[in-house]
């Protein structure tokens, strides 16, 4: 055998405490490359070998200490910061609610760390050793213990090396050959590790289908997040309650906080039930762009953004050659210029004909500053130059 | 090297500590006299006889819950056959010895309901049943006689406990009987689940309903867990006392105190876990019924109570043990010991004298008589009970295993 090929020399022993002597020998010889092997964990071992205790117990503080903070920071980020949402009156980020999560990335990262720093501080995996393929070694799982020290090693000298295992009371000592056989992955593993990697895509692949595709029947739902809960619905029916209905009605006589309005023509439009005209508040252009801003969300759609009755579902449902469908008044209509705001409330408060109510979507102040819009809207197209500020005039020319 | 350094059991552990008897009947003494006077000043002091129950019922919970530690241990060690714990078992032993004088030492505190007296249990109090549909309610479990039913099984239970374990133990010091052991395994897991269910209704009963209206399903397994904590903070500090006077020296070792540093470190954690369970969802839930407890622990100085319980209790002894080095060195594990020692005494205390001056924490020399006075009953019962006897279980089958052992 040629010294090249020669990985080490592995001396066996029988009992720990020649083990531990001949570790000692061995390390007062100045060999650093060397290691002891034993079925068990030996107590005390790691001072005579000159291994120093781990650093991994750092590591894993600092690896908790990154969960604790990532946590708060993130809870804090999401929760309180970057998307605030306040849930059952709670502090948008309080440190009790952030606590489970935190407490559990602490772990998470500790035990990882513990883990794979394990792992990487022992070097493994390590999927071959020459060791394994030398004839005695087998039995220090069983009943053996034996130390080999790598021809790497700078003090290591074949011969001398070997003097000295036999002079620590080893049973035997045999040489250990590098292991020349190639190192290159085999063929056959590539080409099972593409064909399983193209079978391990196919279900992904289904779901993605499932998931993204447009299908006439209703989807398969694995993961139904929160789409089915047994909770009540806005008009659906429930048997909990004797009148059947799931939405409740206010006890009788009550008003939500808020909700009262004194003045009789600002909360009906009406003046002793008779539709008023003029504005119950005053009208600045706070209120005016208020009004703009909601007559183009909920308007818009049908009578146009302009007022002209074309707005995008009118457009779509003339396409359609829809029969039932009734066309949204024009805004600017001869008669409209002329109701009392009262009606123009109205209207909107309760739907008109085919139109519907809007006051769930309105609050009663948005609905006057609707009206306030589209009484300038009606005005846009009757104006005169006059209306137009001076300085802006010449605009129109 | 462990497997393989044969040790002489017997011999070396053959120690038996004398010399105690004298020692424990002068603290039963002491403590009876204390006893004696903490009472006088219950009938002198105003609002004395208040005070001289809620102190009685801290002094007695405090060393009822070391006792009810102690029985816990020993159980465990046979529940899961521990090899490393046999030479600190006999102190458990002795510890868990007190339940059933400890147990007695309640009934000062559950007599008074049979007579309608609500100065400690408000719902004993007629008046309070009078005015109180939900005490109406509760009143079928929470009456005097049905109270005195209950505790008497719990100290039956702890009682028949420890004399089943506690003898055979003892015996097998003489015969070596190994069947001793094996009679203690197969009994460890029923015994441990008459264990948990007495201690949680025994916390239930005798902490949880000083505030009737109040409940917490997790309630038994917090006091549960501070009794872990004090127990383990006690055995270190008894197994020091007995290296210090020589029996246990040599014997029990830094592996050891290693092992009870890890087992007082890990139920510290599991205190403060439990208790932030129990404060974490009725915070989160925000029901008045419930978070009336905690809002009451956090009136005036009561917060600073509180505060001092999640510092000193948790998070300060969490950090300051968490490091193997303090573990394995005996003063600095004594001394987090004697601290962890003291907090359980002031988690004790949050727990039961609310309910006394829900205005803000106060401490009267009632309070200090009786915990002397039961500390002293208490303690010279443990003395004559670890005098003569042998202190480590000298025919343990595992004994040689518990000497030998290290940590990695
Ligand atoms: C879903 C489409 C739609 C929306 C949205 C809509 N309308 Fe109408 N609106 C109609 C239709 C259709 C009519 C004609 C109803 C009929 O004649 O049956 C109408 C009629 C009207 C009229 C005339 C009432 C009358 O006296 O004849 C007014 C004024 C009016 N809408 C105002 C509004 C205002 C203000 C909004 C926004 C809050 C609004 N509409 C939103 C469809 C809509």
């Amino acid at each position: 055998m040629s010294a090249s090929n020669l990985h080490g020399l592995v001396a066996y022993y029988a009992d720990v405490d020649s083990l531990l002597a001949a570790v000692r020998r061995v390390r007062e010889a100045g060999y650093q490359r060397f290691d002891a092997h034993s079925p068990f964990p030996v107590h005390g071992i790691d001072p005579v070998m000159g291994i120093r205790p781990t650093v991994l117990p750092w590591l894993v503080l600092g690896a908790g200490l990154t969960g604790c903070a990532g946590a708060l920071l993130m809870q804090w980020w999401t929760n309180g910061h970057d998307y605030a949402f306040l849930i059952s009156g709670k502090p948008l980020f309080g440190l009790p609610a952030a606590i489970p999560v935190t407490f559990e990335l602490i772990i998470l990262l500790s035990a990882f760390m513990t883990f794979f720093g394990m792992l990487a501080l022992n070097t493994l995996p390590l999927l071959s050793n020459p060791l394994l393929r030398t004839a005695g070694f087998g039995r220090v799982t069983a009943d053996r213990f034996a130390i080999s020290i790598e021809a790497a090693d700078a003090c290591f000298e074949s011969h001398a090396t070997r003097e000295l295992l036999a002079g620590t009371g080893a049973l035997s000592v045999e040489a250990c050959e590098s292991d020349e056989s190639s190192a290159v992955v085999p063929k056959w593993i590539k080409q099972l590790t593409m064909i399983g990697a193209a079978i391990a895509l196919i279900p992904p692949a289904l779901i993605a289908m499932e998931r993204y595709g447009t299908r006439t029947t209703p989807r398969i739902h694995v993961i139904t997040d929160m789409d089915f809960q047994s909770k009540a619905k806005a008009q659906s029916a429930s048997l909990l309650f004797e009148d059947g209905r799931a939405m409740r009605r206010p006890v009788e006589g009550t008003l939500a906080v808020g909700e009262w309005i004194e003045d009789e023509y600002r909360a009906t439009g009406k003046v002793a039930g008779q539709l008023g005209t003029g504005f119950p508040y005053e009208i600045d252009r706070a209120v005016m762009e208020r009004g703009r801003q909601r007559f183009d969300i909920y308007c818009g759609v049908c009578h146009g953004l302009d007022g002209l009755g074309r707005g995008p579902i009118a457009v779509r449902a003339e396409s359609l050659e829809e029969s039932a469908w009734v066309p949204p008044t024009n805004l600017h209509d001869e008669r409209l210029l002329t109701v009392p705001e009262g009606h123009l409330f109205e209207v909107i408060t309760n739907g008109v004909r085919n139109m519907p109510a809007y006051a769930a979507q309105l609050s009663v102040d948005d609905r006057w500053a609707v009206v306030a819009y589209l009484r300038a809207l009606q005005r846009s197209r009757n104006a005169s130059i006059e209306d137009v500020p001076t300085d802006q005039q010449r605009n129109f020319k | 090297m462990s497997a393989h350094h044969h040790v002489s059991a017997p011999e070396r552990t053959r120690v038996t500590p004398s010399g105690l008897a004298g020692r424990g009947r002068l603290a039963t003494l002491f403590g009876a006299a204390l006893c004696v006077l903490a009472v006088v000043l219950g009938f002198v002091q105003e609002e004395g006889m208040a005070r001289l129950q809620h102190g009685w019922l801290l002094a007695v919970t405090f060393f009822v819950t070391l006792g009810l530690g102690g029985l816990f241990f020993v159980l465990v060690q046979y529940l899961v056959r521990a090899g490393w714990s046999v030479v600190v078992r006999r102190l458990a032993e002795h510890l868990a010895g007190s339940l059933p004088l400890m147990g007695l030492l309640l009934l000062p505190v559950v007599i008074p309901t049979l007579f309608g007296n609500g100065q400690l249990y408000h719902w004993a109090d007629p008046h309070e049943l009078a005015e109180s549909h939900l005490l109406q309610e509760k009143a079928p479990y929470l009456n005097g006689w049905f109270l005195l039913v209950r505790v008497a099984i719990y100290v039956g239970v702890w009682t028949l406990l420890v004399r089943a374990f506690n003898r055979r133990s003892l015996a097998q010091d003489d015969t070596g009987d190994p069947s001793m052991t094996i009679w203690m395994q197969k009994r460890a897991a029923p015994s441990v689940l008459a264990f948990a269910l007495t201690l949680t209704f025994f916390a239930f009963d005798m902490l949880m309903s000083l505030s009737y209206e109040w409940f917490s399903t997790i309630f038994g397994v917090y006091v549960f867990a501070g009794s872990a904590v004090a127990l383990f903070a006690t055995l270190v500090l008894l197994a020091l006392r007995f290296e210090g006077r020589g029996e246990l020296r040599g014997i029990v070792t830094t592996e050891h105190y290693h092992d009870l540093g890890k087992l007082l470190f890990a139920f510290v954690f599991f205190w403060g876990y439990i208790a932030f369970s129990q404060f974490m969802l009725i915070w989160y839930g925000d029901i008045p019924e419930e978070t009336v407890w905690f809002q009451q622990r956090w009136v005036g100085s009561w917060k600073y109570v509180s505060l001092l319980l999640l510092f000193g209790h948790f998070l300060l002894p969490f950090v300051g043990l968490l490091s193997r080095h303090v573990k394995r060195n005996r003063s600095l594990l004594a001394s987090w010991a004697v601290l962890l020692l003291l907090m359980h005494l002031v988690d004790l205390y949050w727990l039961i004298m609310p309910t006394l001056s829900p205005e803000g924490a106060s401490i009267g020399l009632i309070d200090f008589a009786c915990l002397s006075g039961v500390g002293g009953l208490f303690l010279g019962g443990l003395w004559r009970r670890i005098d003569g006897k042998p202190l480590v279980p000298l025919r343990d089958p595992r004994l040689g295993e518990s000497l030998a052992f290290q940590n990695l």
